[in-house]
């Protein structure tokens, strides 16, 4: 088939048994009207804290903190049960000393179809060796 | 080559996973629970040294009283309290969550938590939630700027005033403050006028009832006073007394607690000047 017939899914979510099969219509109407201000606005929030930034110090600090940023959010535990911490990251990010929903509610690793990673497999993935999701949940 | 935003592993949150089966089962017919009448008076007031936050201790659920000696005056931080009105359970949520980002914020500066951060923090989250988070609050503390007193409603909007009132009995209590504020008042003229004002709310609203929850917040001190007054109190109790089925739990082990490795001691929460 040629490609440029194919119509891209991109940004779908794999996983028909839990968010049903994909239709047109509830890919663009989202159920919730909370929904697409809850996701756009922790990006709009960036942007504004990285145009500020790029105000105040000048256009290579945001670039510098995005670099850094990378380094420390590829900064992690092999694959396995005890999941990384993330201090470097969180302390550059700001959510050290932020506390929010995100902390105590539905977490994925609570989450009743959860699977425990494959360290061997994970492992593989990240370097590049095999293909597939790092952590096979359906999170 | 993974992006960063690839490598850090999905977290938990807010979640919107069964709004779309919800919509899909009113389609087909189920009827949805409709939204509970919720009533609370909540006030609070500046007096000459500080603040005295008031609330009634009803929770309903609809047409019934769910609970008749609950607690609406929640803590935030040493030097700061809110009063809650609205869905106790979402009132107790965010102030519970913005009290342990008031806890880390002052671990991380060293000193004393103020008014407007709690402000801020609550009012950005409601506002981030566009009103679903139905919270409606009073909050009042003293800081190193003296004392303080917001209304925050549940769309994020905040109102600063020198005496508020909120929750369904706000205007039999506004009507209170209106008539007998004044600037300057003592303290225990205030604990009176507060008293009187959720009184009033308790009496004249049917949402509000039962007993009067008072606190108290001067410089470095603070009072709860818990059951102030009772005007409502159980008019019978039978003379036989009550009996009640014996505990079916038997606790067979002891429980010993494991010994605390790290003594914590608090410090460094005053401001250096």
């Amino acid at each position: 088939m040629d490609s440029e017939k194919m119509i891209p899914l991109e940004g779908r979510r794999d996983d028909p048994l839990r968010y049903g099969i994909h239709g047109v219509k509830s890919d663009i109407i989202e159920p919730h009207p909370l929904e697409s201000a809850y996701r756009s606005s922790k990006v709009r929030q960036e942007e504004m804290k990285k145009k500020i930034l790029m105000n105040t110090y000048g256009a290579a600090f945001p670039i510098k903190m995005e670099l850094d940023r990378q380094i420390l959010s590829k900064f992690q535990r092999p694959p396995g049960v005890i999941p990384s911490s993330f201090v470097g990251l969180e302390a550059m990010n700001g959510t050290l000393e932020s506390f929010g929903f995100g902390d105590y509610l539905n977490d994925p690793r609570e989450s009743e179809s959860f699977r425990p990673v494959d360290m061997h497999h994970g492992m593989e993935v990240r370097l590049g060796l095999s293909k597939g999701p790092p952590q096979p949940s359906f999170m | 080559m993974s992006t960063a935003a690839e490598s850090v592993p999905p977290k938990g949150g807010f979640s919107f996973d069964l709004c779309r089966r919800n919509e899909m089962l009113v389609q087909k017919g189920l009827k949805q629970p409709s939204f509970l009448k919720t009533g609370t008076t909540i006030v609070g007031l500046i007096f000459q040294d500080g603040v005295i936050l008031g609330a009634d201790t009803r929770a309903t659920e609809g047409p019934i009283v769910a609970d008749k000696n609950c607690e609406k005056i929640h803590y935030m931080a040493p030097n700061i309290y809110c009063c809650g009105a609205g869905t106790a359970a979402d009132t107790e949520a965010v102030t519970d969550m913005v009290s342990s980002q008031l806890k880390l914020h002052r671990y991380h500066t060293g000193r004393e938590s103020r008014v407007v951060t709690a402000l801020t923090l609550l009012k950005s989250h409601l506002f981030s939630y566009q009103g679903y988070v139905s919270a409606a609050l009073v909050l009042g503390g003293v800081d190193v700027t003296g004392p303080h007193l917001h209304t925050i409603y549940p769309h994020g909007s905040t109102d600063t005033l020198p005496f508020a009132t909120m929750g369904s009995g706000s205007l039999a209590a506004m009507a209170v403050f209106e008539s007998k504020y004044r600037e300057g008042l003592t303290r225990d003229e205030g604990v009176k006028l507060v008293a009187e004002a959720i009184c009033s709310g308790i009496f004249n609203d049917l949402g509000s009832g039962s007993n009067v929850d008072i606190c108290v917040i001067t410089k470095g001190k603070k009072e709860y006073l818990r059951n102030y007054m009772l005007p409502n109190p159980r008019t019978y109790v039978s003379e036989k007394g009550y009996s009640f089925a014996k505990k079916t739990e038997v606790l067979l082990t002891k429980i010993t607690p494991l010994r605390e490795l790290v003594e914590v001691v608090e410090g460094g929460d005053a401001m250096e000047e």
